[in-house]
């Protein structure tokens, strides 16, 4: 697909998934239903193709068994949420998907992981290369020292796009719900804006060279609850055009804004993935059950 | 009551006598060195400049008309607006420090490099860097190779034949014409930016008008204050044109702070104003060894007669020498090693190596040139080129080490968002943290290049000679350096006016220039500060 018009590849990537039940390459399909109360913002959608799946991924630090046996199915167009104690590995579960972990020299992982049905892992796969199809958002707002405007063209200048610079970041500043904030001062400093509106600008800076998947590393936990809720109501929107996979602590948060919930807990085990709405009401693990009602954790 | 069972009628007292007694001796550590410095300091600036041999007149008369006036106006905005006074005091800094750059500058320009060549060379480089522009404004998908190599291309070409062109033209404007575009030209650009941005497009074109053409007029005043054009370009370019716009700029973007404007025109008018009244007045000055003569003449047996001009001179072609050599070689070395470099046996063998050539004896260095450059590859002893290198070696642990602190401290985060973003190494590197480690790299430089002109030992080993009466103008001249001189002065002529007088009037001189070069590492750091 080419990535020269970034508008285009988004309406056909929505397109796809509407049509999504009718594909004839027999893709996974993964029932998702999110039409009750706990998901009130998000569009109802039914189903969804699997975008990433993971097949028995371990990770190692050193010796240390970061991830075990991970296998999970992430669908397209739809908000995953990843959840558990400090130190479960579902940051690192994260990092996985654009291969992050690479740039740490004792991280290594093992098993499969697919995007669109291709291996990330492959010998064939530049990591670079990926990562420019997989945006990222950290927890901690990490704007460059450069104007706002550079900050969003950032992602548009080092894989020399072609096209409109400036209409591509005011269509991202507009989609973070920062334009309006902005508009007047493009040339100051990123670092002068507010931390939830460095946040935004981080999104922002992430959705402009147009990714398939944003991965966001609980991007409201440094954040007061006014920007976080901000925060929460563009994430909805954003499921609209891209996959999104966020870590967070608060499973408020996640309950309020995910499709889909994976329950990571000590050890680096996946506990439980499921519908948001399953996970947060049945659960079928003990575990998870203790977990989400604050027995432990 | 019950309250009053439980009152407590004293919290005690906890002994904080070791504690005081601690922090007094550390105050006394801390003051020791600084003292025993100052008292030297006093006396060697005593010795250089005997301020006592001048009138009480002549002292009077500057206390009335610059000392008084400045220490009010300065307590006035202490009291009222102490960011006024900042700025002031920064606009007076910067025309000292900008003056003194601009004096070593129309020095070069004088007597070391002649101006058309500098504009055939400025001419040659600039068509390569049109080119860059130009290629990156055309197609940003020409692949990497056709524009190197484009780039390489004219680059090559430019700089064999443009030079040879550009000599042979038959126009040829003077001298000062040439440095008023060369330096003036892209200090009018800056300015007009800056403007651009403090008011608008027709303000910031008519801001970079005006401040080339005060470049021009004041190079044609400068023969009525007995200034030749070509310095005095230099100077107004370089000094009195970029003091004048931080000046307006301020005032124009710190309305608030206009007051303390007022100071470094009380600075300046009041020593016009003191050195008129003592001329009329018939005042005599203080017999300072520091004095133009000193300053622009060569050595010479006569103490009255002598003076550091050519090791003022050498001591500048060595420092552009030297940050030619270091600062690509410590720069890239430190980007290497903290960006690229594994971490295995082998680079932390490096990293321990380096930091124990930051401590080797400079007159290791010196040897180490005479047999590298001299005995290996033939270079003759004591050229500008030659002590360039040495001293450039004896610096390099150093830059690098600095460098990487300063590469080190760009945050973690900048990284994780560079690379999340699909940058590979190189694009992190030039788009991210280079040019946030960039101020502290220049900072760790300058400070380095202040160690190297104070080098001594390694320019005698590699034998540059200790007195030089003309002025080096190329590479493979003798060159010799401010602090050789001196110790020439103490040790071969110490004859009692060469060792009270000249030496700590070489010494004065030497620490000026030091304390200048050091201001703009300290300023830039106080950016860079303010900025993190």
């Amino acid at each position: 697909m080419s990535n020269d018009t970034p508008m285009t590849q988004n309406e056909e990537a929505s397109t796809e998934s509407e049509t999504g039940s009718a594909d004839p390459t027999g893709d996974t399909l993964v029932e998702t239903d999110v039409s009750s109360g706990l998901d009130g913002g998000t569009p109802q959608r039914s189903t969804s193709r699997t975008l990433i799946e993971s097949k028995n991924v371990n990770v190692w630090y050193n010796d240390d068994q970061a991830l075990k046996d991970i296998s999970m199915e992430i669908p397209e167009n739809r908000v995953t949420a990843m959840i558990g104690p400090s130190g479960c590995g579902k940051s690192t579960f994260l990092r996985c998907i654009n291969r992050m972990n690479d740039l740490i020299d004792a991280a290594r992982v093992e098993g499969e992981l697919t995007l669109r049905g291709k291996n990330v892992y492959d010998d064939d796969v530049d990591p670079v290369a990926l990562r420019r199809r997989v945006g990222m958002v950290f927890q901690k707002p990490n704007p460059f020292p450069k104007s706002i405007y550079d900050n969003v063209a950032y992602g548009l200048e080092i894989q020399n796009k072609s096209g409109d610079h400036d209409e591509i970041v005011e269509q991202s500043l507009k989609r973070a719900a920062l334009w309006d904030e902005v508009k007047d001062r493009l040339d100051e400093s990123g670092l002068e804006l507010s931390g939830g509106q460095q946040q935004r600008l981080c999104i922002a800076r992430a959705i402009a060279p147009d990714p398939e998947v944003l991965l966001m590393d609980e991007p409201a936990s440094a954040l007061d609850p006014v920007a976080t809720s901000q925060i929460e109501d563009l994430i909805a929107d954003l499921a609209e055009e891209y996959t999104v996979v966020i870590v967070t602590h608060n499973m408020q948060q996640a309950a309020r804004i995910s499709d889909k919930t994976a329950v990571f807990l000590t050890g680096g085990e996946l506990v439980e993935f499921a519908d948001t709405q399953k996970v947060f009401e049945n659960p079928e693990s003990q575990r998870v059950e203790d977990y989400i009602t604050g027995k432990f954790g | 009551m019950a309250t009053d069972t439980n009152r407590i009628e004293s919290f005690g007292t906890v002994s904080r006598t070791v504690g005081t007694a601690f922090r007094y001796l550390l105050l006394a550590a801390t003051l020791f060195g600084i003292v025993m410095l100052a008292v030297f300091l006093v006396q060697v600036f005593n010795d250089a400049i005997q301020p006592l041999t001048a009138d009480a007149g002549w002292h009077l008369t500057f206390l009335l008309t610059l000392v008084v006036p400045t220490v009010a106006l300065s307590g006035y905005l202490y009291l009222r607006t102490p960011s006024a006074l900042r700025l002031g005091a920064a606009v007076v800094g910067t025309l000292v420090v900008t003056l003194m750059f601009g004096a070593g500058l129309a020095m070069v320009f004088v007597d070391v490099v002649v101006p058309l060549v500098w504009l055939s060379y400025v001419v040659a480089l600039a068509i390569p860097a049109v080119t860059v522009v130009g290629l990156e404004a055309a197609d940003r998908r020409l692949p990497f190779t056709v524009r190197t190599g484009l780039t390489v291309a004219v680059a090559a070409l430019s700089l064999l034949f443009v030079p040879g062109v550009v000599q042979t033209v038959p126009f040829v404007p003077t001298d000062w014409m040439i440095v008023a575009l060369t330096i003036g030209g892209p200090l009018a650009l800056v300015v007009a930016g800056r403007f651009g941005s403090l008011t608008d497009r027709r303000g910031g074109l008519a801001a970079g008008v005006v401040a080339l053409g005060a470049v021009a007029v004041l190079s044609l005043l400068g023969p009525f204050v007995g200034i030749d054009p070509l310095p005095m370009s230099v100077l107004a370019a370089v000094a009195f044109v970029p003091t004048a716009a931080y000046a307006a700029s301020a005032a124009l973007s710190r309305p608030a702070d206009r007051a303390g404007l007022a100071l470094p025109v009380v600075v300046v008018g009041g020593a016009f104003l003191g050195a008129f009244v003592a001329n009329l007045a018939g005042f005599a000055g203080p017999e300072s060894w520091v004095d133009w003569q000193f300053l622009t003449s060569a050595h010479s047996s006569d103490p009255v007669a002598a003076g550091l001009y050519p090791a003022i001179a050498g001591s500048i072609l060595l420092m552009v020498t030297v940050a030619a050599l270091s600062f690509p070689l410590g720069v890239g070395a430190a980007v290497y090693l903290e960006e690229y470099a594994p971490d295995n046996r082998l680079t932390r063998l490096i990293d321990v190596n380096i930091s124990n050539l930051a401590g080797v004896p400079s007159v290791v260095y010196g040897l180490l040139g005479l047999g590298v450059f001299v005995t290996y590859l033939g270079q003759s002893t004591g050229t500008v080129l030659l002590g360039g290198a040495t001293l450039a070696l004896l610096i390099l642990p150093v830059v690098i080490i600095s460098s990487r602190e300063a590469i080190r401290s760009v945050p973690e985060e900048m990284r994780q968002a560079s690379y999340g973003m699909g940058a590979t190494r190189w694009q992190t590197v030039k788009n991210v943290i280079l040019p946030r480690a960039f101020p502290g790299i220049l900072t760790g430089t300058i400070l380095s290049l202040g160690r190297a002109i104070g080098e001594t030992a390694p320019l005698i080993m590699i034998g540059a000679p200790n007195v030089l009466f003309s002025t080096p103008t190329e590479l493979s001249d003798k060159v010799s350096a401010m602090p050789l001189q001196v110790y020439s002065w103490a040790t071969t002529f110490a004859g009692d006016d060469f060792y009270n007088g000249l030496v700590p009037a070489g010494v004065v001189v030497l620490l000026v220039v030091l304390l200048a070069m050091n201001s703009v590492a300290i300023v830039l750091r106080n950016k860079y500060q303010t900025e993190a």
